[in-house]
C-alpha cells in the first residue's frame, strides 16, 4: 500500500481562478493510496517547498503528486524538493492542471472535475514509478571539428585554447573557407586576407589542434561523449612531412590552363597547386583528373624538380579512425547557381537571365574575386568577356532568395550588406563609373549596417532602384536590364556593362549525406537544424553535436565567429566535467522478448538503438536483440510505440503505468 | 510622359540640376529612403500628380523633365508639414521651392501652369504699386490666361467685405520698395541671390 503526498498550487489566482482548488485537494485525499493532501496558493514557493517537505517527514510519504503547471515549468524545482526531502526524486510527478485545465476551460464545475481527474491519473502512475539513478557516461575530451572556414576556425581555436585536443576537417587543400575568397568585408571595410590570414596560421601552428585538409568524414559512430570519426585523408600526391612548399613544382608544371575554382574560374592555376597563396597548409596537391601523369603516364616534371622528393605518385587515401567527445559541425555554404538545373532538382534556373550563359553576368563571389587585391585582376575591376573597365554595374538582389517559383522562400540575409559593399568599391575603384542596384527590400539589421548601406546610397552615389529585373540579355556588347521603379511607377531599362546578381546563399552540396553520417537533422533546403530556435540555437537534437555558421542558416562573419565561440563554449562545458550525468529517463530493451525486427532502430532520433550479440559460455551467437544505449537515448518513447513485440519500455512511462492512467479514468 | 519607360544612364540621369537642387534648397535628396511620411501628411497631395515622394524619387533619379512638367510643385502650399514631420530630416518644402525657382528659370516645361503667369502679375503689382491691386490682378489674369469669367461670381461678395478695392492704392514709401527691387537685381548679377 503506497502513501502518497498530493499538493495542489493555486499559482495565485492562475489555477484557482478557474478550478476550485480545495475541492480537488478533499477529493484527492479520498483516492485510494493518497496519505495527504493539500492545498497552497503558491507551492514553488519557498514556504510550499517546505510544507512538501515537512509532510514527507511527517505522513512518511513514498510518492508525490504536485498539482500545479506543466512539468516543462517546474518539475526540476518539485524533483529537487522531494530530493532534499529524501525522497528519489522520479517518485515525484507534476499533474499539469494549469496548461491543460485552468487556462484553456472557463466552465468552474467542468474543470473542478477535470482537474480531479488528472491528478487521480497521476496519482495511478507515480504508484507505479520506480526509484530512478541517474545514467553517467564517461567523457573523451577531444573535440572534432568539420569545416575550416571562419567558423570552424574561430570554434577550432577557442576549444584549443581551452587546453583541449581539435581535430580540424577541411574538404579543400587549404582551410580558409569562403572568407578567405573575400576582398573587403562589410560593415568596416577591412581587407578579408588581413584579418583571416593570421587565423589560419594561429590555427597551423597550434600544439592542439591537428589539421587534416584535403580530408572529408567516412563514418561517425558512438554518441556524446564517445564518437569514433573515421576521416578520409584524400590522396595529396605531395608528402606533407618532406614538402617545403617552395613552389617549384607549380612553376614547372605544364599544365597550365586549369581554372581556378577559388578564383571563380576567372584565373588559372596548375595541375599541382595550392588554391591561393596564403593557403594553410602551403603543401600543393595534384589534381588527378588535369594531371598530365596521371592521364597518360607521361610527364612527371614536378617529381623531377622537387628538391626533398615530396612528390609521390603512388600515394592513397588513407582512412584515420579518431575518438573524439564533441562534434562542431561548420561546413558552410555555397551560392545558388543561375544556370539550367537538371529534371527532378526542386531549384530552378533562371533562363530569364540567360541561364548563366551571359560572359558578364556574374555572382557575388566572382565579384569579390574582381575587386580583391590578390584575385586574378589585381584588383582592376575588368569584365570577364573583353577585360575593359564597366562603366555601368548593375546589382541585382534576391536572386534566388525569397524566390517561391524557384525553390527557395527564404531570406539570404548577407546579399543586402554585401551588395553594398559591392557598390562602394566599384565607386572606389571606377571614379567615373555608376552603380545600380536593383532590390526588393533593403534589409540591413545589426551594428553600423543600416549607417554602412545608408552611406553606399547618400556619399558613394549608388543609385538604388526598389524592384526585381525581370529579363537580362545581351545586346552587342552590352547587357540589357528590363526592370520596374515601383516608388515611380514606371519601367526602368539600363544598359549595363556588367551585371552582379546576389545569389542565395544555400547549403553545401552534400549537407544532407553529411547529416546522414552524424545522425542529425535538417530542414528542407538540407541547412542543419537546432535544437531550439531560440533557447538551443547551437546544439543539434543529437547530444554532443554543436553547429556553427552558415551550415544552419545564412549568417554574415560577425554572426558566424559568435556562434562559433559559442559552440565551442557549449563543448567546453560539455569537457568541463570527468563523467556525463543524465537523466535515467530512456528505454529498456525486454532481450527475452526482443524479436530482433530492429524496428525501434529505424526509428530512433537518436541513433540510440544497438544490435547486441548474445552469446554463450564458449562464444557462439545465441542471438541478436536490440539494445539501447543509455547514454545516447533522449527518453521520446518512439521504440516504446513502434515495438511489435512490446519489448521496449521507457522509464517513467511504462505501459503499465500508462494503462493504469487509462483505467483510472 | 508620365508612365514612359525610363532608360537610365549617366547621360539620362542629370545629376547636375539635383545638385543645383540640393545647393538651392540646402538640404540633401539622397537622404530620403521613401518612407512616405512627407506624402501622407500633404494636405495637397489629392491635387497632385507626383505625390511629394515621388518628386523626391524622380530627383534622385536625376529625372528634372518629369519633375518640372508636373503642377505637382506648383499646388504645394509651402505649409511645411513634410519639413517638420519629416524622419530623415529632408527639408522637402524648401526642396519645393527650389523646384519653383528652377522651374521659373528654365521657362519651359512648366509652362503650361497659369501659376507662373500668376506670379509675374503679383510682382509686377508690387512693383507698380508697392503693394497688392487684387482688381487688376484679377482681371489681367482672367484676360491673359483667356479664362474671362474665372472667379467672377467671387466678386461682388469680396467687394461688400472690403476685400477688393475698386481702385488702387499706392504705397506712400513705394521709393523704398523699388530700391528692394533694385538691390535683389545687384545681387543676382553678382550672383549671391539666386
Amino acid at each position: 500500500m503506497s502513501r502518497i503526498g498530493v499538493f495542489v498550487c493555486h499559482c495565485g489566482e492562475n489555477i484557482s481562478r478557474t478550478v476550485d482548488v480545495e475541492r480537488v485537494a478533499e477529493a484527492a485525499g479520498h483516492i485510494s493510496g493518497v496519505a495527504y493532501a493539500t492545498d497552497y496558493k503558491y507551492m514553488c514557493s519557498d514556504p510550499g517547498q517546505g510544507l512538501l517537505k515537512k509532510a514527507v517527514a511527517e505522513h512518511k510519504l513514498d510518492g508525490l503528486v504536485v498539482a500545479a503547471c506543466s512539468p516543462r515549468m517546474h518539475e526540476k524545482t518539485f524533483r529537487n524538493a522531494a530530493k532534499a526531502a529524501g525522497l528519489n526524486p522520479f517518485l515525484c510527478e507534476m499533474a499539469n492542471i494549469r496548461e491543460h485545465c485552468s487556462w484553456v476551460h472557463e466552465d468552474r464545475e467542468e474543470a473542478t472535475a477535470k482537474a480531479i481527474d488528472i491528478v487521480r491519473l497521476m496519482v495511478e502512475r507515480v504508484k507505479k514509478d520506480k526509484a530512478l539513478q541517474p545514467i553517467t557516461v564517461p567523457i573523451t575530451k577531444r573535440a572534432l571539428v568539420i569545416g575550416g572556414g571562419i567558423a570552424g576556425i574561430q570554434a577550432a581555436l577557442d576549444i584549443a585554447d581551452c587546453g583541449h585536443q581539435v581535430l580540424l576537417v577541411e574538404r579543400e587543400p587549404s582551410i580558409g573557407g569562403h572568407m578567405a575568397q573575400l576582398s573587403e568585408t562589410f560593415p568596416t571595410l577591412d581587407c578579408s586576407q588581413c584579418i583571416m590570414t593570421p587565423k589560419m596560421v594561429d590555427v597551423a601552428n597550434h600544439p592542439n589542434i591537428k589539421l587534416y585538409t584535403w580530408s572529408e568524414i567516412e563514418n561517425v559512430d558512438g554518441y556524446i561523449g564517445n564518437f569514433q570519426v573515421t576521416i578520409r585523408k584524400k590522396a595529396r600526391s605531395v608528402d606533407m612531412d618532406k614538402c617545403t612548399g617552395c613552389g617549384v613544382c607549380m612553376a614547372k608544371c605544364p599544365q597550365k590552363k586549369i581554372k581556378s575554382k577559388f578564383d571563380c574560374g576567372l584565373g588559372t592555376r596548375p595541375a599541382i597547386y595550392v588554391p591561393f597563396p596564403q593557403a594553410v597548409p602551403n603543401a600543393p596537391v595534384i589534381d588527378r583528373e588535369n594531371c598530365t601523369y596521371f592521364k597518360s603516364g607521361k610527364c612527371g616534371v614536378c617529381a623531377k624538380v622537387c628538391g626533398p622528393g615530396a612528390v609521390d605518385y603512388d600515394q592513397q587515401d588513407e582512412l584515420i579512425t579518431e575518438p573524439v567527445g564533441a562534434i562542431v559541425v561548420a561546413t558552410g555554404f555555397e551560392l545558388y547557381s543561375i544556370a539550367e538545373k537538371p529534371k527532378g532538382s526542386s531549384i530552378k534556373g533562371y533562363g530569364e537571365f540567360g541561364h548563366g550563359t551571359i560572359p558578364d553576368v556574374i555572382d557575388g563571389m566572382t565579384f569579390e574575386r574582381l575587386a580583391s587585391a590578390s584575385g586574378p585582376t589585381g584588383g582592376k575591376i575588368l569584365r570577364p568577356s573583353d577585360g575593359r573597365e564597366p562603366k555601368q554595374v548593375v546589382f541585382v538582389q534576391c536572386v534566388g532568395s525569397r524566390a517561391r517559383e524557384k525553390g527557395i522562400s527564404y531570406c539570404s540575409k548577407v546579399c543586402c550588406m554585401y551588395t553594398a559593399k559591392h557598390t562602394m568599391l566599384y565607386k572606389h575603384k571606377v571614379h567615373d563609373g555608376q552603380a545600380y542596384v536593383f532590390f526588393m527590400d533593403a534589409r540591413t539589421p545589426g551594428k553600423s549596417y543600416d549607417e554602412f548601406w545608408r552611406r553606399a546610397v547618400e556619399e558613394e552615389e549608388a543609385v538604388y532602384i526598389r524592384g526585381m529585373v525581370s529579363r537580362l540579355y545581351q545586346k552587342g556588347d552590352k547587357i540589357v536590364v528590363m526592370g520596374s521603379d515601383v516608388l515611380v511607377g514606371v519601367q526602368v531599362e539600363i544598359e549595363a556593362d556588367l551585371v552582379v546578381l546576389a545569389t542565395a546563399v544555400q547549403p553545401r552540396q552534400g549537407a544532407d549525406s553529411l547529416a546522414q553520417k552524424l545522425g542529425i537533422s535538417y530542414d528542407t533546403y538540407n541547412f542543419y537544424s537546432e535544437a531550439h530556435a531560440k533557447l538551443k540555437p547551437v546544439e543539434c537534437a543529437t547530444a554532443g553535436i554543436y553547429l556553427a555558421g552558415a551550415c544552419q542558416g545564412p549568417k554574415d562573419i560577425p554572426d558566424t565567429v559568435s556562434q562559433a565561440s559559442a559552440a565551442a563554449a557549449k563543448v567546453m562545458t560539455l569537457f568541463a566535467k570527468d563523467q556525463l550525468e543524465r537523466e535515467p529517463i530512456v528505454a529498456r530493451v525486454n532481450e527475452r522478448n526482443c524479436v530482433a525486427c530492429f524496428y525501434c532502430k529505424k526509428v530512433c532520433p537518436y541513433g540510440a538503438v544497438e544490435e547486441k550479440e548474445i552469446r554463450d559460455r564458449q562464444g557462439n551467437l545465441v542471438r541478436v536483440v536490440a539494445y539501447v544505449n543509455p547514454g545516447v537515448c533522449g527518453g521520446c518513447g518512439t521504440c516504446q510505440a513502434t515495438c511489435p513485440s512490446k519489448s521496449v519500455e521507457l522509464d517513467g512511462y511504462t505501459d503499465e503505468q500508462v494503462m493504469a492512467m487509462i483505467e483510472a479514468l | 510622359m508620365k508612365n514612359s519607360k525610363m532608360h537610365l544612364s549617366t547621360e539620362t540621369m542629370n545629376l547636375g540640376f539635383v545638385r543645383k537642387v540640393e545647393a538651392l534648397s540646402g538640404s540633401s535628396v539622397r537622404r530620403c529612403f521613401q518612407c512616405g511620411k512627407c506624402s501622407a501628411g500633404c494636405p495637397m497631395r489629392t491635387f497632385m500628380e507626383h505625390p511629394p515622394n515621388r518628386i523626391v524619387r524622380l530627383l534622385q533619379l536625376g529625372q528634372w523633365e518629369r519633375v518640372l512638367a508636373g503642377r505637382s510643385i506648383w499646388y504645394c502650399a509651402s505649409c511645411e508639414t513634410c519639413s517638420t514631420r519629416c524622419p530623415n530630416k529632408v527639408d522637402l518644402a524648401a526642396i519645393m521651392d527650389a523646384l519653383r525657382k528652377l522651374s521659373w528659370d528654365a521657362n519651359g516645361p512648366s509652362k503650361e501652369s497659369y501659376v507662373q503667369l500668376a506670379n509675374r502679375l503679383f510682382i509686377e503689382n508690387i512693383k507698380t504699386y508697392g503693394r497688392q491691386y487684387e482688381m487688376r490682378l484679377a482681371a489681367v489674369f482672367n484676360i491673359k490666361s483667356g479664362q474671362f469669367m474665372k472667379d467672377f461670381l467671387l466678386g461682388p461678395k469680396l467687394l461688400t467685405k472690403g476685400k477688393l478695392k475698386v481702385f488702387h492704392q499706392k504705397n506712400r514709401n513705394i521709393g523704398e520698395i523699388e530700391q528692394i527691387f533694385s538691390r535683389i537685381e545687384e545681387m543676382r548679377k553678382k550672383g549671391e541671390a539666386p
